[in-house]
């Protein structure tokens, strides 16, 4: 049982490590983590999602260095575009293999455990500040047991010229693993960033990959986000990621889910700031058994806030989709704009999706819109293709094409965009 | 080039072709007139093979094969084109790439090899000026925010592209103003040769004084009741379809 196994390392981590404030907040986590202990489908947040897969499976925790990480990395696709690139293999870093091309040296790429150090009054100030322990125990969970991950600090009007990718690849060639990779971002006033995160398998074994990233976007701040999860196999992966906006901020965010046993993310926006501009975007393509819930949250707590949200599935086999999308408009939140859709294309009979838009509204000036739909491709297009002389094949293929595409093109890297079609060509 | 015995068509169980005949030569231009729910459009989409609709008897003979045995795509690869009463807009399709992948789905089905970019990107202006279709219109999406004209403009653009054998022109006269019909109805004649046929259904006669028919056809109740020269158009359009319905009941 997976529950025991994070007690005991828990019990050897403590143990072995400095009291510090760092300590201190990990224990407390890992309190909170026992007391709720793993989500389970009497939450209502997760009743749709059952992650026995994880609970009842054995997993390691490795520190293992594998050796073939730089060949792994050379591979992948997202290693032709050109970008700072931190590597990590099952949340171990690898200075050695990342790729940093800034020359201005204010900005800041490494690695967490390095961070605590080098950058420690950043650290302290952002660190577990922003995604809640309390009432998410994956959260806790993370928090107590973290590994390593990426830490970006982007200071004051300071606009990097390349793109930062962060390259998590978990590796289950050996044994089934446990990785949990922690990222910290921190964009300063007046800066601009694109980050892309993305988590990539290894080996055939189990993995279980519980990832939280805590983005903290100050004044004036612009960030280009993408989350690109294509870990294969017997991979679950549930991720968090909190938003922490300031006024006058604005972020477009693209979550690309490609496949994986089991995917959960959870996207968090918290305006903190007036005149906040957020846009999430995401695509799933599920397979197979296979299971994607994509839970988001955005808190309108400050007024003239506008957001819009559309995320799209592709669904076949006997898969599973989940989308919960919440918006919540405090009270204070006045002319907030706030959109909303979630539209699924089921390709099978056996495909099923549950979808939930949700809008909580305190304030009274405000305009929100939301709206989900489920269907079968339409046949109209289908056979107007098809009187062109284009096989019913190769019409399905342009049209499921032509539904990503209105995600694809949020994305503003061309090679990751190639990457997305190649992987649509290579499921559809 | 097209012969019809016989046939019956129905949707939902509805019976709506009821014994249809024409022979149809090629180089041939037929107009098909009727009143509403006469079976106008259900001709126009049996003979594309539109997929709800089941045909119940008879046979449709298409230079020498047998066009219901074939779906949409070999039907169009073969050589027939259908103009859309109410083109669909696609969004996310460019109009370039869907008629790139048709021409040479054409050109595949015919053992040809596909055609180099340069020639095609040619081939598309040429064809566009047929119709005057503006440039800009082929880099968007598919009929997406187009204007009724645009669309049925786009469909005689894209019939030229894809040069039929036997083209059927379901309503292109509904909804255009009087130059987009001069505009849509040149680009016709000037595909008209001794090779192609076409099959032009339409409500009105005025489609019929740009498209000069050799034949007309009246539909009523899921079969042709009346077939002259473009003056039974002319009649028909003086003295309306219960002409033609109290001709028929009189005989009863």
């Amino acid at each position: 049982m997976l529950a025991e196994i994070i007690n005991s390392n828990f019990n050897r981590y403590a143990s072995g490590a400095e009291k510090d404030l760092f300590f201190e907040t990990r224990k407390q986590a890992f309190e909170a983590f026992e007391t709720m202990g793993f989500p389970t489908q009497k939450n209502e947040e997760w009743k749709y999602t059952n992650i026995k897969g994880v609970t009842a499976g054995s997993f390691e925790m490795s520190d293992e260095r594998p050796a073939h990480a730089k060949t792994i990395f050379e591979k992948s696709v997202l290693n032709e575009i050109k970008a700072n690139q931190l590597i990590f293999v099952n949340g171990i870093f690898y200075p050695d293999l990342s790729i940093l091309l800034e020359k201005d040296k204010s900005i800041v790429l490494t690695n967490l455990a390095n961070a605590r150090t080098e950058y420690s009054e950043l650290f302290n100030r952002h660190f577990s500040k922003y995604a809640k322990t309390e009432e998410h125990s994956l959260n806790a969970l993370n928090t107590a047991l973290l590994n390593d991950g990426a830490f970006i600090y982007v200071p004051e009007g300071v606009k990097p010229e390349y793109p930062v990718i962060i390259n998590h690849y978990i590796d289950s060639t050996h044994i089934n693993v446990l990785v949990q990779p922690r990222n910290l971002m921190v964009i300063d006033k007046g800066a601009e960033i694109t980050l892309i995160e993305t988590y990539e398998s290894i080996g055939f074994n189990a993995s279980y990959t519980n990832v939280v990233s805590e983005i903290y976007v100050a004044e004036n701040a612009h960030l280009e986000h993408y989350k690109v999860q294509q870990q294969a196999g017997e991979s679950y992966h549930t991720n968090f990621t909190q938003m922490f906006q300031e006024s006058n901020t604005s972020i477009n965010q693209v979550t690309l889910t490609l496949d994986g046993k089991l995917v959960r993310n959870n996207l968090h926006f918290y305006m903190n700031g007036k005149n906040c501009n957020s846009l999430l975007y995401g695509l799933y393509i599920i397979e197979k058994q296979n299971t994607v819930d994509n839970h988001t949250r955005v808190d309108h707590a400050q007024p003239n806030c506008f957001s819009d949200e559309k995320y799209k599935g592709i669904l076949k086999d006997q898969s599973t989709a989940i989308f919960n999308g919440k918006i919540i408009v405090h009270l204070d939140a006045q002319k907030t704009n706030a959109y909303q859709r979630n539209q699924n294309v089921l390709l099978s009979d056996e495909a099923v999706v549950n979808t939930k838009p949700q809008l909580e509204i305190f304030a009274d000036d405000v305009k929100c819109t939301h709206g989900a739909t489920i269907g079968q491709l339409d046949e109209e297009p289908m056979f107007y293709l098809r009187s062109r002389g284009i096989p019913e094949n190769e019409a399905r293929k342009m049209l499921l094409n032509a539904f990503a595409d209105e995600i694809a093109e949020r994305i503003k890297i061309p090679e990751l965009v190639e990457l997305l079609e190649k992987k649509i060509e290579e499921k559809l | 080039m097209l012969s019809i015995k016989n046939l019956s068509a129905e949707i939902d169980g509805k019976k709506i072709l009821d014994g249809l005949e024409l022979e149809i030569k090629a180089g041939e231009v037929h107009a098909i007139m009727g009143p509403n729910g006469a079976g106008k459009s259900t001709l126009s989409a049996v003979l594309a093979g539109r997929p709800e609709y089941v045909v119940t008897g008879g046979t449709v003979t298409y230079m020498g094969k047998n066009l219901l045995d074939m779906s949409p795509e070999d039907r169009a690869c073969e050589g027939v084109f259908l103009a859309f009463q109410y083109p669909v807009e696609i969004p996310g399709v460019s109009t370039t790439n869907f008629l790139k992948t048709a021409v040479n789905q054409k050109r595949l089905y015919n053992g040809l090899e596909p055609m180099e970019a340069t020639d095609f990107l040619k081939m598309m202006r040429q064809k566009m000026e047929l119709v005057e279709m503006d440039k800009s219109l082929t880099g968007r999406s598919l009929n997406e925010g187009f204007s009724g004209g645009e669309k049925k403009r786009n469909e005689v653009f894209q019939m030229a592209m894809l040069e039929p054998n036997l083209a059927i022109l379901d309503e292109t006269d509904s909804g255009l103003d009087i130059d987009a019909l001069r505009l849509v109805s040149n680009g016709v004649n000037k595909m008209r040769n001794t090779e192609r046929s076409f099959v032009v259904i339409t409500h009105y006669q005025r489609l019929l004084d740009y498209i000069i028919p050799d034949f007309v056809h009246v539909l009523y109740k899921g079969k042709i009741v009346k077939s002259g020269d473009k003056e039974l158009a002319k009649e028909l359009e003086v003295k309306g379809y219960d002409w033609i319905k109290n001709e028929l009941e009189a005989a009863v």
